[in-house]
């Protein structure tokens, strides 16, 4: 079964047709073509699959598509600002702060969540935001230190 | 005597770069990963974000007993789903094209693609289905009927060692796989003479690799030829049992490595995930794409291996280790595979880093009816690292001797030979000792008393840099090749074997290019990892990738540097070493008359040779005895990294709740190529490191069911969890690394455990023989003290049941 959903999608209308039964993972990477948000673990513990519903970092895998409706959708597609790294990506970048890149998405998606909330975080509010974003890789030390380093570039790009 | 590979390309080493030159080896922030930019966009292409015109999709239907024989299969309800396209079993596969190993042990061949008669573990493959749609597939899965005789099982390792268990595989072999030994010198009159002997217990837990990518493979059948993308951690490997598996020729199979979302020796082995999607693009003429969900990676996939180990020791009175003797019983679960390796280097790992040189030592590796065991990073050094460490803490303390001296006393020198034939070239072992043990404040900890929650732990190890011996295909070299082409438009391309699975070797092979070419890094393009673009390479396993790689990549681009300064020396009439590449530029120092650029120097090479383009070819092997794993004697790998660490924890002792609040790694790597790539790797190695000592374990019930394969059940640390950690990197330049550089992969895993154990020990005043310690370990402990005052954890009934073992000849 179809159901008509209409929501912003990284900055645009969308207007289509989903699957009612399918997670809203599935219906960006199947549908939008936006493989960026991935599929770990599908119940909600990786948190690779984190996108932005209204600014607020959510688990595309437990939320059905459908649901959507009427509200604003931010993907790691979606970040880039006017063509350039955000800053967070870029502090990624520079920082070394990813190894495989399969949480990279979702994580930086959960630390740009937390500099619109909290422009300044200290580590521990930083390693807080990131608990639900899973890594085998990094140990985390990395990440920590390029979300730190992306608050101080946005707090000197402000002043 | 036969040539050695250095020898071989001794010439191309005169135009090298020297090290006072370097402008991006060794450094920090010269440069950034190739595939960053890529990856932090979502850009990045994983095996999942394959997407092909026409493409369906497989599922995998499994059994649900842990040991049964099929009695019959029924597609007649799975058929009717509307877009259920086919279905397959193991009929479809030619009888006896096995997954395994076959030329080493023809035993270990043991997995069919799809079973044909009897399930050996919960969750092994009894059929595919087909489905236009994910759905419709998973839907057919689920309506398969498959009628199973239940067979008695067998869980515990020790129990299917015994004379009477259910067979696994093969009758009246005690469901042995490997059983292998490992003797030197005279360890019947060392322990003889010693002051000091003693026999200790450990056990090591299941543990998972939990790659955040799950397994997966796409599949297109075009023009008689299959191009499968998988997620492999070596795409000539996979393409040979591919190939086998499907009864075809290896040129008939190209496979493609994607972007992979981590490996740690969970994507080496062949899965019926990659046979069954081409299979089924071959018969249905559509591609076909088979991607597992979390539960079936943790019961279809690969696990690390429980041991269970006696160990006895022999030392002076002053703390000098004279002999070891040990038993190992590696729990390979219900296949071989890439399960080959892990007999011989558990006890390769227990004869170093401290020098012993008689040893009467054997492995042995039932088989259970539980997932496969196989190679996982720090492939047997972190159990055997764990058990012999903790070991030597509870030697020094009954010695009365600090155990960072001990570890001091006895650690291996540069240049030692070991008692199985190691040959052990660079070595600043002791340079970790001192150095973690002063950033831990070592000195200072027995102003913490025992027992009070608090404490510091130390521990020591070695690794392989560059394990010389292939797991999964022999007899064929585990060499890998690199082909380099420059290009008088400015730029080189390095078409790479080597398989970047995270780790960020790709970045290697880009950096050491543009490094000998005196190129920008963006000026380097890489092809990587596809049989029909790239030369051959064995995989990412056994630390070997930026050693062999890297030397095999390093002498590609050392034979077209070689060809572009010679035809230049000759035209400028000087030697081809008196020519530097730098800054795009190539040119005599001081000479203004000779300094072009790198695009013109390229042209001038093609204009004078009809247009030839200037290409390199490289290659690296370990010059070792291909028989190793049955011989079990001889020199593993080219070098040996090493490496110290040291936690601090903090213990409630009313809860047992553990913080892991510090930790120190000192590793002697050699130079390191990216000294953030390397602290990278440390810090990965930590979180696995704490995720085995204090969290991680796969519980099944009597009968062989999982209890826990999800990532809720099966907890590993988050960011909340981890430690800040201090990388102290020692060493000095290897002369025979690719520019001096050792590993920094696997062997930065091994002492983690035992570092977080021994302060777990001093903190609590128990002693913990079994993994994990959880606070729920640590809270029994404690409550086992106070009752009874024993103090040792996680010992029960080990002794026994290793001395009531049957007696069985070894072999292989």
């Amino acid at each position: 079964m179809k159901k008509a959903i209409k929501f912003m999608l990284n900055g645009d209308p969308v207007e289509t047709l989903a699957d009612t039964n399918v997670t809203m993972t599935d219906f960006l990477r199947r549908d939008m073509h936006l493989t960026g948000t991935k599929r770990g673990c599908e119940e909600g513990e990786c948190g690779a699959c984190t996108i932005l519903l209204d600014r607020r970092p959510v688990a595309s895998c437990l939320m059905l598509a459908t649901e959507a409706e009427g509200h604003e959708i931010v993907t790691i597609e979606g970040i880039m600002e006017d063509g350039k790294l955000h800053p967070v990506q870029r502090q990624f970048v520079e920082k070394w702060a990813l190894q495989c890149g399969f949480c990279t998405p979702g994580m930086i998606i959960s630390a740009v969540a937390l500099l619109e909330e909290n422009p300044s975080p200290t580590e521990a509010e930083i390693r807080d935001a990131i608990a639900g974003n899973l890594c085998r890789c990094t140990g985390y030390a990395k990440i920590v230190e390029a979300i730190g380093a992306a608050a101080e570039s946005l707090s000197r790009k402000v002043a | 005597m036969a040539m050695s590979s250095k020898e071989y390309y001794a010439e191309i080493e005169k135009v090298y770069k020297k090290p006072e030159d370097y402008e991006l080896a060794g450094k920090g922030n010269a440069y950034v990963r190739v595939d960053a930019e890529a990856k932090v966009t979502g850009r990045a292409k994983y095996t999942d974000d394959i997407d092909l015109p026409g493409m369906w999709y497989c599922k995998l239907v499994r059994s649900p007993h842990a040991h049964a024989r099929i009695k019959s299969i029924d597609f007649t309800e799975a058929l009717k789903v509307p877009g259920v396209k086919g279905v397959l079993t193991g009929k479809d596969f030619p009888e006896g094209h096995n997954m395994g190993n076959p030329e080493a042990f023809k035993e270990l061949a043991d997995k069919e693609p799809i079973c044909r008669e009897i399930v050996r573990m919960v969750g092994d493959e009894v059929a595919a289905v087909c489905g236009v749609t994910e759905e419709a597939a998973e839907e057919g899965m689920r309506l398969v009927k498959v009628e199973y005789e239940v067979l008695p099982a067998v869980i515990d390792p020790f129990e299917a060692m015994n004379n009477d268990a259910p067979y696994v595989h093969y009758k009246n072999t005690n469901n042995i796989s490997m059983f292998t030994t490992m003797i030197g010198g005279d360890p019947d009159k060392a322990f003889a003479e010693a002051d000091y002997t003693d026999k200790h217990y450990y056990m090591t837990q299941q543990m998972v690799h939990a790659a955040i990518e799950p397994h997966g493979a796409a599949a297109i059948y075009e023009n008689g030829e299959w191009t499968i993308w998988s997620t492999t951690q070596g795409a000539y490997v996979t393409r040979f049992w591919i190939a086998w598996g499907l009864g075809v020729p290896e040129s008939a199979v190209r496979v493609i490595k994607p972007h992979m979302g981590g490996g740690f020796g969970g994507k080496l082995d062949a899965f019926a995930h990659e046979l069954c999607p081409a299979k089924f693009a071959q018969q249905l003429g559509h591609p076909v794409k088979c991607i597992l969900k979390r539960d079936e990676v943790f019961l279809g996939t690969r696990t690390r291996h429980p041991i269970a180990f006696e160990i006895e020791t022999a030392f002076t009175k002053d703390g000098k280790l004279l002999a070891k003797r040990c038993r190992h019983i590696l729990d390979g679960g219900a296949y071989g595979g890439s399960g080959i390796a892990a007999n011989a280097l558990s006890l390769i790992c227990a004869t170093f880093p401290y020098k012993v040189d008689n040893i009467d030592m054997t492995a042995r590796r039932p088989y259970t009816n539980k997932p496969a065991s196989g190679a996982m990073r720090g492939y047997s050094a972190c159990q055997v690292h764990f058990a012999h460490d903790v070991h030597i803490e509870e030697v020094a303390e009954s010695l009365g001797i600090d155990s960072v001296e001990l570890r001091r006393k006895n650690a291996i020198t540069p240049y030692y030979t070991g008692p199985t034939g190691l040959q052990f070239t660079t070595c600043d072992f002791d340079e970790t000792l001192v150095r973690a043990a002063e950033a831990i404040d070592w000195a200072k900890r027995g102003e913490i008393p025992r027992g009070s929650g608090t404490g510091v732990g130390f521990a020591g190890s070695g690794f392989m840099s560059g394990t010389g011996f292939p797991v999964l295909v022999t007899p064929r070299y585990s060499s890998s090749s690199t082909l380099v082409r420059l290009n008088r438009e400015g730029y080189a391309t390095v078409f790479s074997g080597a398989n970047d699975i995270g780790q960020g070797c790709d970045t290697v092979m880009v950096m050491i290019v543009a490094e000998e070419l005196g190129l920008r890094m963006d000026e380097v393009k890489i092809v990587n990892s596809d049989t029909t673009l790239t030369p051959w390479d064995a995989g990412s396993f056994g630390s070997r990738v930026t050693f062999l790689g890297g030397n095999s990549c390093r002498r590609a681009v050392g034979d077209a540097k070689l060809k572009l300064l010679t035809h230049w020396g000759e035209e400028w009439g000087c030697k081809p070493e008196d020519i530097t590449m730098k800054d795009h530029r190539v040119f005599v120092k001081g000479d203004p008359e000779k300094n072009i650029s790198y695009n013109e120097a390229c042209f001038g090479y093609e204009e004078k040779n009809f247009g030839r383009c200037i290409s390199g070819v490289g290659s690296f092997a370990h010059d070792g005895d291909k028989d190793i794993y049955v011989k079990n004697r001889g020199n593993y790998a080219p070098a040996y990294s090493f490496s110290s660490s040291a936690a601090r924890v903090e213990v409630d002792m009313e809860t047992g709740q553990i913080e892991l609040k510090h930790f120190v790694f000192a590793h002697d790597c050699g130079r390191p190529l990216n000294t953030r790539a390397v602290e990278g790797q440390i810090e990965g190695s930590v979180l696995l490191g704490l995720g085995f000592t204090c969290y991680e374990e796969c519980k099944y019930d009597k009968d062989g069911h999982h209890l826990n394969p999800s990532f809720r059940d099966y907890r590993f640390p988050t960011a909340l969890d981890m430690p800040s950690i201090q990388t102290i990197l020692c060493g000095k330049p290897d002369p025979d690394g690719p520019m001096g550089a050792k590993e920094a992969g696997e062997g930065s895993t091994a002492p983690v455990g035992p570092a977080i154990a021994n302060a777990l020990t001093y903190a609590t005043g128990l002693k913990f023989h079994r993994l994990p310690v959880d606070p729920e370990t640590i809270w029994r402990g404690i409550r086992q003290k106070k009752l009874t005052g024993a103090i040792d954890v996680g010992l029960e009934g080990l002794e026994e049941k290793f001395a009531k073992m049957p007696d069985v000849k070894p072999f292989h």
